[in-house]
């Protein structure tokens, strides 16, 4: 007891030190497995506190613009105001309404155009802005979600499923640097891996010199990897550079999908039996 | 105790905060990393045992919200929390300028760490985003570091309050 409480502070740092290490070490050899309980706790808990904090300050938010920018002017300009604000908000939602109607109606076509079960979700977690291009999502194994679901939004492909818990995921998009989709290209099917570069942006890898391929045209999953459904759209070539040496182009593709303003999307399910 | 009970609880809070509130702040351009600043506190103020499952839980929490490297934030708190202990046993963390400068190359150490590990164990090269991503980030968490230091050193005297009170009951 006196030989811990001597080394007490050696001691701890080593254990801290030692488990850190084989934490790392243990998921880097096996980056796919299971989610331990403890991660799923976790995914389970931020979801609903994140959500709750976002709506508290988006009311905030609102009642500072509705009244207290009102306040000081004539009573009756105020009851016009807050009239014409009322209105203008009724509005707006009957806008919010007709474009999430819009939304899921292009996702209703988007799902018969898919031959695999799908969800719908939502997006209930985001990233602050990091190398780490990761959201959570509303859906888990409880609603069919398994590790490397695919991922799409009404414009093509988001990304996949990395880490799932009961109601929730997290998605790794199709920006991320650790994000290799196997594409090809639309026009002349030229085949590429197309890796995550940086918001909006991704690299097309390991196409060859000798192929063809001009800005404009449009890139789509090849379905090779066995992950993402064949043809579906990830994105446009924005930039191509033949260098004098190398065996490969260097080919920048810009994606369909903007990756900051998803709010809904699918989830390819891999199985049936989903609830979707 | 209560700081053990409370620990998971705050953190979460703190996380979310982080992910959230300080996205709405800062128009949703630069990663404010509250965490950070909380481990590097915790490496001038508190003790091996206190501070270092504190950094484990952060880490761990923030492997699980956003990281796609699992166990990276682990090591890197755990990493920043031991610079920031060492640095304690010679070095008083009170002057202003200090804590700012302080915090700022830790959040700068933390990019680092991420860029190694990106080139080292994926072979991709994410140097770029250590003027784009991390130095923005180091300046905006180096600069209300002073601030956030304050914060925990109030809140820290309140659970030891608690912990106090419910000790004299006992």
């Amino acid at each position: 007891m006196s030989f811990f409480k001597r080394y007490q502070t050696i001691i701890t740092a080593l254990i801290l030190l030692f488990i850190s290490v084989v934490v790392f070490t243990l998921t880097l050899k096996s980056p796919k497995s299971e989610m331990v309980i403890f991660r799923k706790i976790v995914l389970e808990t931020i979801a609903p506190v994140e959500g709750a904090i976002n709506a508290a300050f988006e009311y905030v938010g609102g009642l500072w613009e509705r009244y207290i920018f009102l306040v000081g002017l004539e009573k009756e300009n105020r009851e016009l105001t807050s009239r014409l604000s009322a209105l203008k908000e009724e509005l707006n939602s009957y806008r919010e309404i007709n474009l999430e109607y819009e939304r899921l109606r292009k996702y209703i076509g988007l799902e018969k155009d898919i031959d695999y079960p799908t969800i719908a979700a939502k997006v209930v977690g985001r990233n602050r802005p990091s190398v780490f291009k990761t959201i959570l999502i509303n859906r888990g194994t409880k609603d069919g979600v398994s590790i490397d679901c695919p991922v799409v939004a009404a414009e093509g492909i988001a990304g996949r499923v990395i880490e799932v818990s009961w109601n929730v995921s997290k998605v790794l998009l199709l920006v991320d640097y650790n994000s290799n989709i196997d594409a090809l290209i639309q026009r002349s099917r030229v085949q590429g891996i197309l890796q995550g570069d940086r918001e909006g942006e991704c690299d097309l890898k390991y196409v060859e010199r000798s192929e063809e391929v001009k800005v404009g045209d449009v890139v789509v999953s090849s379905g090779l990897a066995g992950i993402f459904p064949k043809g579906l759209l990830l994105g446009r070539v924005r930039n191509v550079q033949k260098e004098k040496s190398g065996l490969f182009q260097r080919i920048k593709v810009s994606t369909e999908v903007d990756v900051t303003k998803l709010e809904e999307m699918l989830v390819i399910l891999k199985e049936k039996g989903g609830s979707g | 105790m209560i700081y053990y009970l409370l620990l998971p609880f705050f953190s979460i809070v703190l996380l979310a905060l982080q992910t959230s509130l300080f996205d709405l702040l800062f128009l949703g351009k630069i990663g404010v990393e509250i965490s950070l600043v909380l481990v590097v506190y915790a490496g001038f103020k508190l003790d091996m045992v206190k501070g270092g499952i504190l950094s484990f839980v952060l880490g761990f929490f923030l492997d699980c919200i956003t990281s796609v490297v699992p166990g990276l934030f682990v090591f890197i708190y755990l990493f920043i929390f031991f610079i920031s202990k060492i640095a304690s046993f010679r070095i008083y963390a009170e002057g202003i300028l200090f804590i700012m400068g302080f915090t700022f190359l830790c959040a700068l150490a933390e990019g680092a760490i991420i860029v190694v590990v990106y080139k080292t164990l994926y072979g991709i090269n994410i140097f770029h985003d250590m003027s784009s991503i991390f130095l923005p980030q180091a300046l905006v968490v180096g600069i209300i570091s002073p601030a956030l230091f304050s914060l925990f050193n109030r809140l820290e005297v309140f659970i030891n309050a608690g912990e106090t009170k419910s000790s004299d009951r006992l």
